[in-house]
């Protein structure tokens, strides 16, 4: 196991909850209530991550990824199963393994807001004991990796939210963490930002070989950094391999298009298993003429859609 | 708890504070505002007497007690329970739970630095004014060095009120009521807003023993020399008392806490 930056055996969450009743009398009544009912966030998640791997964690909204999350921080303990952070069971000693995580979530900073960002680097370093010359060497890689000069002395509310994602992910790496947890890192970026982040993410990633688990809904950043991903719905793991491999999952699915006489562009989405992309063609062109032709491989974000949509199970 | 650590916290805290000066002016005025409201109250209650001297103070000993009790409310005042209320419902409280501390510990030192600023900005100055406008009637010996460590003490058991008071919002939701609640039972009790010497005999005989009292009137009567706190004999039990009810309160606090922090953590996406 100690190659493996997390493994999770059987992990199950709970939730007990009030079933709350309607109306103003209902209000009242659930005052005294005593009727839960129990909610089961995440059911029965295996999981190995190898040291140095990025792993995109996905699921549509409520799927239970942040539980999940919250789970592998420690901030949350499982109802049944077991998780191991470094070798570590992550809630029953929250400050030692906090030590060797980082967090980044995409709505929320970590930062001093009135402080210049050097400020926050140097309280972060003090708050990690991090030895001086490894907190230089440090923000020596960050200069070699982006612009860090425009954003270094500038206070955290004055920056626009491309730098300040930018500048809590910096932060997120400081003590040089074994794992590191991005939640939507590029939410709300525009797209040369979100090129930025992600370069970023992956040169540290390759320098310092930091494990890294992404959740994002952006398959761009799944496309530009993630050779495996795990995706689960309804609590459950549906889907734990190579993008590669995502593609095939349902069938080799092609997408047509086609430009018609009108000069309009129809698309298709194709089953090669089931049917004939030639026959499809030489049936469209008995009704009209067709100017060009073009084959696509499906792309991620539809295969993601498919299976968010529950063609899989 | 290694010192690196804190200090680095309460250096922030003063940087942070520092930042936001111009509120520190509006605290100066608003506080003369009130002292001014409460110098006409205390004139008239002590017109109406008829007497010089009510329940073993002057006038000038009420206003000097009220005067500093003001200065040392803008001191000790702490914003735990708005700060953590907010915190939690936008779901940020998990980067603090994330840090390599104990939250309650990281907490307390977050708040440290702006407690030394407001220390210097705001008790400093009123005490220098009330030295002037009273001529030296403040003691200036050791009662200032005992006043200071009183102070830590009262700042530790403000700490634990607060943190307690935040983590029964936590079951409430609910922050507004209870903590307006919480600061009019302190200010009263603790004797802030009316001195304790004028209390009730058997109301004083409950609040000697709450720890209320710990936070603005043991400090108060150490600085200003009364009940016999220029001696020793009079000095220990009040250090006791504050002590006492520090271990109290930190060991409620912690479990209570520790016990509730794995409910809230399921809010927030």
């Amino acid at each position: 196991m100690e190659d493996q930056a997390l493994v999770m055996k059987n992990v199950c969450k709970d939730f007990k909850v009030l079933n709350r009743h309607e109306g103003l009398k209902g209000s009242i009544q659930d005052l005294f209530s005593r009727d839960y009912k129990t909610i089961s966030a995440v059911k029965d998640v295996s999981l190995e991550v190898a040291r140095g791997e990025i792993i995109g964690y996905l699921g549509p909204n409520g799927a239970g990824k942040s539980t999940t999350i919250k789970m592998m921080t420690g901030v949350l303990e499982p109802t049944s199963g077991e998780i191991l952070v470094n070798g570590k069971v992550p809630y029953k000693n929250r400050t030692e393994n906090c030590e060797n995580i980082g967090v980044v979530f995409g709505q929320r900073s970590q930062l001093w807001w009135s402080l210049p960002l050097i400020e926050s680097f140097k309280l972060l370093r003090d708050l990690y004991m991090v030895p001086q010359q490894q907190y230089e060497d440090m923000i020596e890689l960050y200069r070699s990796l982006v612009d860090i000069e425009p954003i270094i002395n500038k206070p955290v509310r004055q920056m626009s939210l491309g730098q300040r994602t930018l500048s809590d992910i910096l932060a997120a790496f400081i003590h040089n963490p074994a794992i590191v947890f991005l939640d939507e890192p590029t939410i709300g970026l525009d797209v040369s930002m979100k090129d930025k982040i992600r370069a970023l993410i992956k040169g540290l990633n390759k320098e310092k070989n930091t494990t890294v688990i992404l959740t994002t809904h952006d398959m761009g950043d799944v496309d530009a950094l993630c050779r495996r991903i795990v995706i689960i719905d309804k609590g459950m793991k549906i889907y734990d391999n190579d993008i590669e491999h995502l593609k095939g999952y349902f069938g080799s699915y092609r997408t047509l298009h086609m430009k018609l006489a009108d000069d309009t562009w129809e698309q298709m989405l194709i089953d090669e298993k089931t049917t004939d992309v030639m026959q499809v063609i030489t049936e469209k062109q008995k009704v009209t003429k067709i100017k060009d032709i073009r084959l696509e491989e499906i792309s991620t974000e539809e295969v993601i859609k498919k299976i968010y949509e529950g063609e899989a199970v | 708890m290694n010192p690196r650590k804190l200090f680095a916290l309460t250096r922030a805290g003063i940087m942070e504070s520092l930042h936001y000066r111009l509120g520190t002016f509006v605290t100066l005025f608003a506080n003369l505002i009130y002292l001014v409201l409460v110098y006409y109250l205390w004139k008239a209650i002590y017109a109406s007497s008829g007497v010089d001297v009510v329940n073993g103070m002057t006038f000038t000993d009420t206003m000097i007690y009220l005067i500093l009790a003001t200065s040392l409310f803008n001191f000790l005042e702490m914003f735990v329970v708005w700060d953590m209320s907010r915190s939690i419902q936008s779901g940020k409280i998990i980067l603090d739970l994330l840090k390599p501390l104990k939250f309650r510990t990281y907490t307390f030192w977050s708040y440290s630095g702006s407690h030394v600023v407001s220390f210097i900005m705001t008790f400093i100055p009123t005490f220098i004014v009330v030295m002037i406008i009273t001529k030296g009637a403040i003691p200036m010996g050791l009662n200032l060095v005992y006043f200071l460590i009183s102070t830590v003490f009262a700042l530790i058991v403000n700490f634990n009120i607060e943190m307690i008071v935040a983590t029964i919002c936590l079951y409430t939701e609910s922050t507004w009521g209870i903590n307006i609640v919480k600061e009019t039972i302190v200010l009263l009790l603790s004797g802030a807003s009316i001195p304790l010497a004028f209390f009730p005999e058997k109301l004083r005989a409950v609040v000697d023993f709450l720890p209320f009292r710990a936070v603005y009137d043991i400090p108060l009567t150490i600085l200003l020399e009364k009940n016999g706190s220029d001696t020793l004999q009079g000095l220990l039990p009040m250090f006791g008392f504050q002590a006492l009810w520090i271990v109290i309160l930190t060991a409620a606090g912690t479990l209570f806490w520790n016990y509730s922090v794995k409910k809230i953590t399921v809010n927030g996406g």
